[in-house]
């Protein structure tokens, strides 16, 4: 393993900023090549978490040469937020996921996200460990944008359950997945956890997949256990349930419970009175992808997020009338 | 004098006693369909704009007879971050003038995004007022995607602003309130002036008078266009950006807004910690110092100033 700077940033009055990376394999291998990058924001605790169970446990792997390619693991980009329970770049609050592919001579964020893009480019494969951006709890699922570089195929190798497959958002043009994939890296997105804690369920099945990915990607010279057949979703493919009143929520299921249609999933009680104002009541049968998971919930919030096989049936049955 | 009338809209409860809300004051003449919307607080960390909605409500207050068209006053987008002295959304810590077009099936600042670019659908012009941020300070400047550059500039020189600035478009831009309500078929023009949690009196009397010049031109008002400046445009010239090469406190030497020679000192870098100048800062082009750096903490890169200068 070696260990080493991408990014050293002197501060005005902080101990430098250091982005560092942990390469495993011969540098020189023709095998397949990867890099891992860990959380880009101060609150993705759980990305932190993977990425730095992954330096370890490779580290123990290449000890016993199992290690064929080549693998870069960047555990955390934005340590200086994560320092101190910032979210974004401390001074100026820019998202350093919205920075890419940077720019050398610019703005001291742009600088950052041009070096580490710098050292990013010509892998093979690209994996970024991602929190949400909303107050929720999820199942770990696959994003994958369509940016016309991406490849479907190779995220099934993950064995996760969910892939979201769909077009990409005008914000994401700025963002790392997207860059990436214009650089010609099989890059995607791991979304799981909740922003600022440690799910430990969720990190170990990311922590499986992505060893059974590198496994089958012949990047690791040894077998694991087979994941799941992922389940491709469109968001047309997701039955969203807001919440009507705000208030104290309070959530009666887990992420990735089976629910059927008319089950009663949360309430909502007024944060004063305590009287209760709304029950929240499954519209259809499905899996639970993600579920609102702040105690305090705004009127209209996304309070759950529900695969249903029903709508996809309708879907695909639509789609076949049509053709 | 006549009040404007105040609506709220994109209402949405907050979990303790409270209901986010957004606020249009609007004085309608029923003389002509025309619609401008005047939008400030996008950030909540920037009040020059708010300012500005000040003195044009008080100027239609006391002119009710001279109003055509309709004037809609949203002076507090991000009511939330306003009154917090918060930039981004507070709770989601979301930038919203990188959420829109937004959408109603996505997390609250995209549900805002969607709610506002709604209630603004079909205005002919919409004017957004930024105060560039707390890092830097401007001059009145109006900023346009090169893609429309032909629809806009005519309507941006109208304004009383002294720069205006063609610029590449950057794909972030398209996260943007301008670029919705442009694509949206609202011609909207981004004000950037002064510098964030301030407000210049004699900025906000300026753009005052822009505002109104423009809207005697687009017949929304009855009354004579104003004897306006007319901007320094961007195609005429170049602009050159002082970054930081190194971090430290940066001390300016000179004033914003004044014309310098290339080679001349614009500020130093130095060090609190051992009392030794740092940097020198030069300016690399001739030209009028249209920004300058308002926050002294810099890293390498940051921004300490932009100049604009005859094309070398």
């Amino acid at each position: 393993m070696k260990r080493f700077d991408i990014v050293r940033l002197e501060s005005p009055n902080r101990a430098p900023l250091k982005i560092e990376g942990f390469l495993f394999g011969d540098e020189h291998s023709t095998g397949p090549t990867v890099a891992i990058v860990g959380a880009m924001s101060g609150d993705h605790i759980d990305q932190l978490y993977v990425a730095s169970g992954l330096v370890e446990y490779l580290r123990a792997k290449e000890l016993e040469g199992l290690i064929s390619g080549k693998i870069l693991v960047i555990p955390a980009v934005n340590a200086y937020a994560l320092n101190m329970g910032e979210k974004n770049w401390p001074l100026d609050k820019t998202d350093l996921n919205m920075m890419f592919p940077g720019y050398a001579q610019g703005e001291t964020t742009q600088r950052i996200a041009s070096k580490l893009f710098e050292t990013l480019k010509g892998y093979d494969y690209g994996i970024i460990l991602e929190g949400r951006r909303d107050q929720g709890t999820c199942l770990p699922y696959v994003k994958l944008i369509q940016s016309g570089y991406e490849d479907l195929e190779c995220v099934k190798d993950l064995g996760i359950g969910f892939i979201h497959y769909r077009p990409h958002e005008p914000v994401e043009t700025a963002m790392l997945q997207y860059n990436w994939q214009l650089w010609e890296t099989k890059a995607f997105s791991i979304v799981f956890g909740k922003n600022g804690s440690i799910n430990q369920e969720a990190s170990n099945e990311v922590h499986t997949a992505i060893i059974r990915f590198l496994s089958k990607r012949q990047i690791v010279n040894f077998h694991v256990f087979e994941g799941r057949k992922s389940n491709i979703l469109d968001p047309n493919r997701i039955t969203i349930l807001k919440a009507l009143r705000a208030g104290i929520f309070i959530s009666k299921i887990r992420s990735g419970a089976h629910v059927k249609k008319g089950e009663v999933l949360g309430v909502i009680m007024d944060a004063l009175s305590g009287e209760k104002l709304e029950k929240m009541v499954s519209p259809c049968e499905g899996i639970v992808t993600c579920q609102y998971s702040h105690p305090l919930i705004f009127q209209n919030s996304i309070a759950f997020r529900i695969a249903s096989v029903e709508l996809c049936c309708q879907i695909d049955t639509q789609k076949k009338i049509s053709s | 004098m006549k009040q404007g009338i105040v609506e709220d809209f994109c209402t949405i409860e907050l979990p303790v006693g409270e209901s986010f809300r957004i606020q249009r004051c609007r004085y309608d003449g029923q003389k002509s369909p025309k619609r401008i919307s005047i939008v400030s607080g996008i950030h909540g960390d920037e009040l020059e704009g708010q300012y500005v909605c000040f003195l044009l409500g008080e100027w239609l207050r006391h002119n009710p007879t001279k109003i055509l068209g309709i004037v809609d006053i949203y002076p507090a987008i991000n009511s939330l971050g306003l009154d917090s002295i918060t930039r981004l959304v507070p709770f989601y810590d979301v930038d919203l003038n990188r959420t829109f077009p937004g959408s109603k099936n996505d997390f609250l600042p995209a549900q805002i995004a969607s709610g506002v670019v709604d209630v603004m659908r079909g205005s002919d012009i919409a004017i957004d007022i930024h105060s560039s941020n707390v890092f830097l300070r401007e001059i009145p400047q109006v900023r346009i995607a090169k893609s429309q550059e032909e629809t806009l500039v005519p309507l941006a020189n109208l304004l009383n602003i002294d720069f205006v600035w063609v610029h590449d478009a950057v794909t972030v831009l398209e996260s943007t309130f301008a670029h919705a309500m442009n694509t949206a078929g609202t011609k909207t023009l981004v004000v950037e002036m002064g510098v964030g949690m301030r407000l210049g009196k004699a900025y906000g009397h300026q753009l005052l008078d822009g505002l109104l010049n423009l809207m005697a031109h687009e017949g929304i008002l009855d009354i004579d266009p104003l004897d306006v400046r007319f901007p320094i445009q961007s195609h005429v010239g170049e602009v050159a950006y002082l970054n930081a090469t190194r971090p430290g406190l940066f001390v300016p030497v000179i004033e914003h807004c004044q014309i310098i020679e290339k080679g001349s000192v614009v500020g130093h870098i130095v060090s609190a910690l051992s009392g030794e100048i740092l940097d020198e800062v030069i300016a690399p082009i001739g030209g009028i110092l249209f920004t300058i750096r308002a926050y002294p903490i810099v890293y390498e890169g940051s921004l300490l100033g932009r100049i604009f200068g005859e094309k070398s």
